[in-house]
């Protein structure tokens, strides 16, 4: 509840000190008063600058104090200084003087060094003592022995160093279930951020390697360099080099790199990307590849032996059908042979006919004159001797005599002398007998 | 390989060597068989390591995973 102006509550009891006075009145005679000290200049190392639609804050430090300061923006425009040379750990000399906001029922009070003119004077001496431990790490060798450890792809216990309190718990966690791996995970809380920070760490990763983690998880949400500068501990980065067990930093950001990230054996920008990177299988996606993988083995196995069986049967088919094959090709040309020879035989029949035909006309053709000519020649010669023939004689009315033995009795002496005689007629013949006085009997 | 030295890479890169032998079509009938028995023994070798990181996320502090390593060791002593 507000307090009512112009009401006063009586003081603390016993009390010796004025007051009470009101915060609002008090507040603002602080600002007046811190607005009456001498303006000054100081120098020291930028970091955290942050632009508001107003003002522009940053905090300037060095090694024993911290001062917040502010600028009105349009101030800082004037200067035209660019951002990216006021970054984290850069010198710079500031002038002005100490400001107060006193606030308000509604809005926070604040103090800072309200800043006038600013200039940019070098490298800050934090960055340059973060360069000079990397080099030196560097030139012991001590950046690579991480990198050249076995990092197990499905580890099966990760110990992550974190701050109990932090957001990269729940970062890590979102980033395993990502990756479907549910193990084992042992927490090693520790400070981050503060004076105990780094020897707190170094006894985490310490811990939890030698209880047997397959890989360990540093992880923080992020920060300023300077809020980072646990991680960027010379012990704990030594420590984590010598360390057998692969270390994944997860510290900083692109722009924020720490001890530890340069001698780890992989450094991710997010606590979730480091988790993705301790389990490098998303295990349901392994899970359906190596079913997968299982049935296409037992494919392949019986493949194999069923191929190989065909092969076999193939060959051993082979002899049978080589030999049914050439007879097949045997029996057709065979087939083909006696064809061949029939369709010879009938052309050369027939060209054999042809050529009788042909030779028979040529033989009758070359024969037919001659033997007309010798069938006249014999008729003219049957003729004559049909007119010599005795035969025709008789036929005529005449007769022959002829001897016993049958010769022709052509003179009568002849006669004379044959004592019998056969008389021949054309239709036969008469036995006859001749006596002492020539008479016929 | 003994199953000391194996790990889930050094089974799932030779489950990939396997495979390419097994495509190339180069194996005879023999180191086929041979293949594929040793491609499944890996297999299952890696769905056993799946297996144990599939139970359910259990969280332990480091505190209680030392307690769990002294006692362990207490009793390895003790017997």
């Amino acid at each position: 509840m507000a307090v009512e102006p112009g009401t006063r509550p009586d003081g603390i009891p016993g009390s010796r000190l004025p007051g009470p006075f009101a915060v609002g009145e008090y507040a603002q005679r602080l600002r007046d008063w811190l607005r009456g000290r001498a303006r000054v200049q100081l120098f020291g190392e930028v970091w955290s600058l942050q632009t508001s639609r107003t003002k522009v804050y940053f905090e300037l430090r060095d090694a024993s104090g911290a001062m917040p300061c502010s600028m009105w923006r349009n101030e800082f425009e004037v200067l035209q200084i660019d951002r990216a040379a006021l970054a984290d750990g850069v010198e710079v000399v500031v002038a002005g003087g100490p400001d107060y906001y006193p606030g308000s029922h509604t809005s926070s009070p604040s103090f800072s060094f309200l800043v006038a003119d600013v200039r940019v004077a070098g490298e800050g001496d934090l960055l340059a003592q973060l360069d000079r431990r990397r080099k030196a790490l560097a030139a012991e060798g001590l950046l690579e022995p991480q990198k050249g450890l076995r990092r197990p792809v499905l580890p099966r216990t990760i110990g992550v160093v974190t701050g109990e309190r932090g957001k990269a718990r729940d970062d890590v966690i979102a980033g395993l279930r990502r990756r479907g791996w549910a193990g084992r995970l042992v927490w090693a809380f520790a400070p981050v951020q503060d004076r105990h920070a780094a020897p707190a760490l170094t006894r985490a990763v310490q811990d939890l390697a030698a209880g047997g983690v397959d890989v360990i998880v540093v992880a923080r949400g992020g920060g300023s360099l300077a809020d980072l500068f646990a991680f960027c501990d010379e012990t704990l980065s030594r420590t984590v080099a010598l360390l057998p067990v692969p270390v994944i930093a997860s510290v900083g950001h692109h722009t924020d790199r720490t001890l530890l990230d340069d001698v780890a054996a992989v450094s991710c920008s997010t606590p979730t990307h480091a988790a993705e990177a301790a389990v490098r299988v998303d295990c349901a996606q392994a899970r359906a590849q190596l079913l997968a993988t299982g049935r296409r083995l037992s494919v392949q196995s019986r493949r194999a032996v069923l191929e190989r069986a065909r092969g076999l049967a193939r060959l051993a088919r082979a002899p049978t059908e080589h030999v049914a094959r050439h007879r097949r090709r045997l029996h057709q040309e065979t087939r083909e042979m006696r064809a061949s020879t029939r369709r010879r035989l009938t052309d050369e029949r027939a060209l054999a006919r042809r050529h009788l035909l042909v030779l028979e006309r040529k033989a009758s053709a070359a024969t037919g004159a001659g033997v007309r000519e010798r069938a006249r020649d014999l008729d003219r010669l049957r003729l004559a001797l049909d007119a010599h023939d005795p035969e025709r004689t008789l036929d005529r009315g005449f007769a022959l005599v002829e001897d016993e033995a049958g010769e022709p009795v052509t003179a009568a002496a002849r006669a004379r002398g044959l004592g019998r005689f056969t008389v021949r007629f054309a239709d036969g013949r008469v036995r006859a007998r001749r006596d002492d006085q020539e008479r016929l009997f | 390989m003994n199953d000391e030295e194996r790990t889930y890479e050094t089974a799932t890169a030779r489950i990939e060597e396997i495979i390419r032998r097994l495509d190339s079509g180069e194996a005879g009938l023999r180191e086929t068989l041979e293949l594929c028995r040793e491609g499944r023994e890996l297999v299952e070798f890696c769905a056993a390591e799946l297996e144990a990181v599939g139970q359910g996320l259990e969280e332990l502090r480091l505190e209680e995973l030392v307690t769990r390593l002294e006692a362990g060791s207490r009793t390895a002593g003790a017997e």
